[in-house]
């Protein structure tokens, strides 16, 4: 067998140069996204790309608050993604709940349901912030600290209780189920 | 036979290689389009890595491994059968309805792995990507059918050798025709711009592609770079007259010369579609359809009459 750790220098610079962006725009940070593409602050200088499926995707930006309804879908889309992957937080309102600290429908810490890599504060950071935290990933990627997957794999039991604190336990079937009976209503009409 | 073995391997290694050039081309000379700076041309190689080097993979059966090798070697054997400059294995197998054929078998790998994820963004893809195929068969046939009239073989070889004594192909009025509907043909085959429907980033999530992770994403990224390479080896081949180069002594300067003319076609086949790719929006499936059967089929059949007069 190949001994891969050998090539681990050259895998570790390629995950560094390639982050692939899953786009998920929630909160007002979704509007800070396109500029850190386009031509003023171009991203894909450091070969960022953002893209719509989880499963190829290497970086998670939350790009602002989370409802418990969008966390949901975040928690499915980080755990779709294969497995170094890398989350950063935009923003103050995933760090301690912002401006939204008294609501009753937005997550206070995001770190206690994911694990998160990188913090970048601000009431919306400005895209030169955000290349800030992009570079910090970058260095946390070379020298091994950015180990969130690993962190989620190991503590998971932590996280999960977390979860399932704030939704119920078998959220995640409860929500696959919540239509149903809504489209067997819509169909006994008809 | 090892020879053989190490020729494949050779061209093997170089489409691959010029390949994922041409996938950094793509991508800066786009970023260059908007005003970007874009990623090194080596980005590609590096996109790769990672794909491969991911630690989970996911699969959700044989059929979705078996679909993305199905394409990788479609690929590689459509490549097989294109002379390369003077190099080229299975050359004197290699017609025109063989290797039009094989170059659509890929898409056909990637439908099979995309169907049998049972992801429905990847269905719906797969759906259109298939509509897309069929609508291209049209004026494919007829551009074929026009450059077999005109030069009487179906071989690739004879054709650039007929050229080499007649002119490019493009020079004469009926190929010419055929050679623009070819052009609009290969815009659908690239997964470019106004035809990227199959694809569709942020219409469809990524149509067939929405499921590959990882290492599938990897191999097909090198599919990607192959097939861009002989779609554009084969049209140069037979509408820019290839490159049969004599004019030196040595047969190594003879090849790389060659090559290096091969090349620079090859780029020119490439930029033409960066740049519509990168000023045109995309079709809706039913207008590009449409679109089809109608201009390209009409410009290529005009091809076909003039060819056989
Ligand atoms: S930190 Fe400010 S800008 Fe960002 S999501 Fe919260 S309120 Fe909006």
């Amino acid at each position: 067998m190949v001994d891969w750790r050998l090539f681990e220098p050259l895998f570790e610079f390629a995950r560094k140069r390639s982050l692939w962006i899953v786009a998920f725009c929630t909160g007002c940070g979704g509007i800070e996204m396109p500029p850190l593409m386009t031509s003023r602050y171009d991203l894909e200088r450091f070969g960022m790309m953002p893209n719509p499926a989880p499963r190829m995707a290497d970086l998670f930006l939350i790009t602002g608050y989370v409802t418990p309804k969008t966390l949901k879908r975040i928690i499915i889309t980080y755990e779709m993604q294969p497995d170094p992957k890398y989350v950063m937080a935009h923003g103050s309102c995933p760090l301690n709940g912002g401006i939204y600290w008294d609501a009753y429908n937005a997550i206070k810490h995001l770190d206690k349901y994911i694990p998160v890599d990188v913090y970048i504060a601000g009431c919306m950071p400005r895209p030169e912030a955000v290349m800030d935290g992009i570079k910090k990933i970058m260095e946390m990627i070379e020298n091994g600290t950015a180990d969130g997957w690993k962190r989620y794999k190991e503590n998971y039991e932590y996280y999960k209780k977390n979860q399932d604190e704030l939704f119920g336990e078998g959220w995640r079937e409860k929500e696959a189920r919540k239509w149903i009976p809504w489209l067997m209503d819509k169909r006994r009409e008809e | 036979m090892l020879e053989t073995v190490l020729k494949a391997f050779l061209i093997l290694l170089y489409a691959t290689f010029v390949g994922f050039m041409f996938m950094g081309i793509i991508r800066i000379v786009t970023a260059r389009i908007h005003r970007r700076v874009g990623p090194p041309i080596y980005q590609p190689i590096l996109d790769t890595i990672k794909l491969l080097s991911k630690k989970s993979n996911i699969t959700h059966g044989l059929i979705y491994d078996f679909g993305i090798i199905y394409a990788l070697g479609a690929t590689i054997l459509a490549l097989m059968f294109i002379p390369l400059g003077s190099i080229s294995i299975l050359r004197a197998y290699g017609d025109l309805i063989l290797i039009t054929f094989l170059l659509e078998i890929p898409m056909l790998g990637i439908m099979f792995a995309a169907m049998s994820s049972g992801n429905p963004w990847a269905g719906l893809g797969a759906q259109r990507a298939l509509l897309t195929l069929l609508a291209i068969q049209v004026p494919l046939g007829f551009a074929i059918v026009a450059l077999a009239e005109f030069y009487g073989t179906f071989s690739t070889y004879q054709i650039v050798m007929a050229q080499q004594s007649m002119g490019w192909s493009i020079t004469h009025l009926p190929l010419l025709l055929a050679a623009i509907a070819y052009d609009i043909v290969l815009q659908a085959m690239f997964g470019k711009e106004p035809f990227d429907i199959m694809i569709a980033p942020g219409e469809i999530s990524l149509g067939p592609m929405v499921e590959f992770g990882g290492k599938h994403m990897g191999i097909l990224q090198i599919q990607h770079a192959i097939a861009l390479f002989a779609e554009t080896l084969f049209f140069s081949n037979i509408f820019l007259g290839g490159a049969v180069i004599t004019a030196f002594a040595s047969p190594i300067l003879n090849t790389i010369a060659s090559l290096a003319v091969l090349l620079i076609k090859q780029i020119a086949v490439l930029m033409i579609a960066i740049f519509i790719g990168a000023i045109f929006p995309r079709f809706t499936i039913d207008q590009a359809a449409r679109f089809y059967w109608k201009w390209p089929t009409i410009i290529a059949a005009t091809g076909a009459i003039l060819a056989a007069l």
